[in-house]
């Protein structure tokens, strides 16, 4: 005498099994309607512009004309540019002097703040303020810092060290460690942070086992620590490569735009902007250098992922 | 079937959604903007809405361009003027956008490069059509200089505010490194001698503070561009034998390395700080040394420009864009801003000198009182009529950019002035915009 009565035949707590069937049936549009919106706006900021500019590098296209295709004449042109050459060499420079740094660096910087000591919040905040900074207010820091009428020449003049202002931002050179010394400065708390996670997974009893062994903090450092972060080193190598390659921000803050003395300091990226930027840009030429640009870039984190996969698998 | 078909409708939808939203790309003919007396055409009323674009004017001018809109508005009732002022900063980059998305201002305030590049891709209006009888209006120097040459004799632009200028001297700098502050240099040649004397005489200062430009090659007796304008010739024996002497005077340490590197601020900056002899200025550069260098200010002399020919003039202008809705409107607007009332009300606020015919027999451009001011102007005015615009309107920034590094290169030695001046004219010649 239930109230309750049994489901009916061909349905599931009274839903009709038709309308069930309808909302479990896998549907093609369903992650289409997840995945829509980011993959539209790929499609928009990174697939249709990266190939926008491979068919305009293949053409003498320029801000307001389509122009027409040139086959490899932007390519060829390129290698007798000495600007290029120039920007290459520096960007490359660029690469090989600041990654060292930002992937050692930061990992000290790690392993001594990693702690729970007073001041260590303290330090970690204020390692990681440029980073919250940003390039154009760290940038413009910096510059005041090493004019010739700057802090830095001021101090050195001071203490007699120099008769004349150092040429931090006229000397080719010396633009060039000055932009390091910047990305340096402005990097290093932002792979720190990746550094303390990856310092936080290392298992404590491996540091015990080796102060037993007698291990002091360098040995430490280099047999526990080292080793322990290894994977998220390689990791910081490929970030801090490819943003090294990109530098921008520093090079044409410190010069004022110019690249220094005749375009002397002047980065790929730099270049890139000149000739693609204004009522006559050269689209077609900017976008054969970006094209180069990309496929160097593509080439050195094949061989990063290359090695790494290696030394994964002797591991 | 129907399954296909669906997801092919909706895939071919989020592609047609992301290209919409992309509104770039390759350009496409015309530039993304309707061009062709068509798009462009008007009724030939005075009326409907339309965009006046100004270059860095809002900040000390804000009340004359509002006056000046509302006596326009109340002139033609049925119209109506939006301002809109973009800051110096990027401005030929916003321009270009606009320019390549077909949203390029009804009115727009301009250099002769941009509107040159513009006018070449059908986007401006060309006056000696639309307006013939508006050339009557102005000075027959300034006229030309928007009309260009390569684009059958067209004119792309009303002629507004002119710029010119004296040359500025640091007088105490000149008794210190052991040169009479009663002989300024007066030409080149002068000038180049002074700076030698100066930087064996000195250590810490030099007389030029910036590296020759396109204007410095015309003003030294270089001949620009060719008869027919058709290709660039600046690097004949004439700016070789410039580029040498900078390069001589650079070597002696009369030329710094942050000299190299400047532009037209850095120069001024160093000149306020004592550190450079001279500098050509405008009429504005007096006020601004009187309220920011007071010390410099007072052993200040000045001296007309220095130049082996006509002094170099700056010129802007205001174009109106082909593809306006209202372009009747558009040149009505543009024709009363540079009108000879509105241009003289503007000279007096702004420090800058009109282009309209006439204006400059005015007492305030002919007659001096007791101020510094008054005095400059006086002396730039009489300028002005001999003056010329140097700068080739097919001589873009990407031009003048390369042009400086190249010169900055000869300068220190490390290329020779005649390949530096080769590559930079080969480099110009290519960027020369044509309509084809």
């Amino acid at each position: 005498m239930s109230s309750l009565t049994a489901p009916r035949k061909g349905t599931v707590e009274g839903i009709p099994r038709r309308r069930l069937h309808d909302w479990r049936k896998p549907r093609w549009f369903v992650p289409l309607l997840f995945s829509g919106g980011a993959l539209a706006i790929v499609l928009v900021m990174t697939i249709f512009p990266f190939f926008n500019t491979l068919i305009l590098s293949f053409t003498d296209a320029t801000m307001l004309r389509p122009g027409h295709f040139t086959g490899i004449d932007n390519f060829v042109q390129l290698w007798g540019d000495a600007r290029f050459t120039r920007a290459l060499f520096n960007s490359t420079l660029y690469v090989f002097c600041v990654v060292p740094f930002m992937v050692v660096l930061p990992l000290i910087l790690a392993s001594v703040s990693a702690g729970d000591g007073k001041f260590m919040g303290f330090f970690r905040t204020s390692f990681y303020l440029p980073v919250v900074m940003g390039a154009v207010a760290g940038g413009l820091i910096w510059t005041n810092l090493l004019d010739s009428r700057g802090l830095v020449n001021g101090v050195l003049s001071w203490l007699n060290v120099i008769s004349e202002p150092v040429p931090f931002l006229t000397d080719r050179w010396l633009i060039l460690i000055s932009a390091m010394v910047v990305t340096a400065w402005m990097g290093m708390g932002y792979y720190m942070v990746i550094y303390l996670a990856a310092l936080a997974n290392i298992d404590t009893t491996l540091y015990d086992a080796a102060s037993v062994d007698g291990a002091g903090p360098v040995r430490r450092f280099i047999s526990v620590t080292m080793p322990g972060v290894r994977n998220t080193m390689a990791l910081i190598a490929m970030f801090s490569s490819v943003a090294a390659f990109r530098v921008f921000s520093e090079v044409y803050i410190l010069t004022d735009s110019s690249g220094g003395p005749g375009g002397n300091a002047m980065t790929m990226t730099m270049l890139i902007q000149r000739e693609g930027t204004g009522l006559q840009a050269q689209t077609g030429y900017a976008g054969a250098i970006s094209l180069v640009m990309f496929a160097i870039l593509a080439v050195l984190l094949a061989l990063q992922l290359t090695v790494q996969n290696r030394q994964e698998k002797d591991a | 079937m129907m399954y296909r078909s669906r997801r092919f409708v909706l895939s071919g939808g989020f592609a047609a959604a992301a290209l919409t939203l992309t509104g770039c790309g390759v350009a496409t003919d015309g530039a993304g903007g309707d061009s062709g007396a068509g798009a462009g055409a008007s009724d030939g009323e005075v009326n409907g809405d339309i965009t006046f674009q100004t270059w860095n004017l809002k900040g000390g001018f804000e009340e004359y361009f509002t006056q000046l809109i509302s006596d326009f508005e109340e002139k033609y009732p049925e119209a109506n003027v939006e301002w809109r002022d973009l800051p110096a900063e990027g401005y030929v980059d916003k321009l270009s956008a606009d320019a390549a998305a077909g949203n390029l201002s009804d009115v727009v305030d301009m250099s002769p490069p941009a509107a040159y590049t513009l006018a070449t891709a059908g986007m401006l209006v060309n006056l000696a059509e639309a307006v013939p009888e508006a050339e009557a209006d102005y000075l027959p120097e300034a006229w030309e200089g928007m009309t260009f040459p390569r684009l059958e004799e067209g004119t792309y632009g009303f002629p507004w505010y002119l710029n010119t200028g004296p040359y500025f001297f640091n007088t105490e700098l000149f008794e210190k490194c052991g040169l009479d502050p009663a002989n300024l240099p007066t030409t080149y040649d002068e000038l180049f001698d002074q700076g030698d004397v100066m930087a064996e005489n000195c250590d810490d200062v030099t007389m030029i503070g910036h590296l020759p430009t396109i204007e410095t090659l015309g003003e030294y007796g270089v001949q620009l561009m060719d008869e027919d304008a058709a290709e660039f010739t600046f690097n004949g024996p004439k700016a070789v034998e410039l580029i040498r002497r900078f390069a001589d005077l650079y070597e002696a340490g009369g030329f710094t390395d942050e000299s190299l590197n400047n532009l037209l601020t850095g120069e001024v900056d160093a000149f306020k700080a004592g550190q450079v002899a001279s500098m050509p200025g405008s009429a504005y550069t007096l006020t601004e040394l009187k309220t920011t260098a007071k010390d410099v200010y007072e052993s200040v002399e000045i001296s007309p420009a220095i130049a082996n020919t006509a002094p170099s003039m700056a010129i802007h202008t205001l174009v109106v864009n082909e593809s306006s809705k209202n372009q009747a409107t558009a040149l009505a607007f543009a024709h009363f801003a540079t009108n000879p009332a509105n241009q003289m009300a503007f000279a007096k606020e702004a420090s800058i000198f009109p282009s309209a015919s006439g204006l400059l027999d005015d007492p305030y451009f002919t007659e001096e009182d007791s101020t510094d001011e008054s005095r400059v102007r006086v002396e730039t005015a009489k300028q002005v009529a001999e003056a010329k615009v140097w700068a080739p309107p097919m001589f873009p920034e990407a031009s003048k950019t390369f042009l400086h590094d190249q010169v900055a290169q000869a300068v220190m030695g490390k290329k020779d002035p005649q390949d530096a001046l080769d590559d930079a004219v080969q480099y110009a010649n290519e960027r020369i915009a044509t309509t084809e």
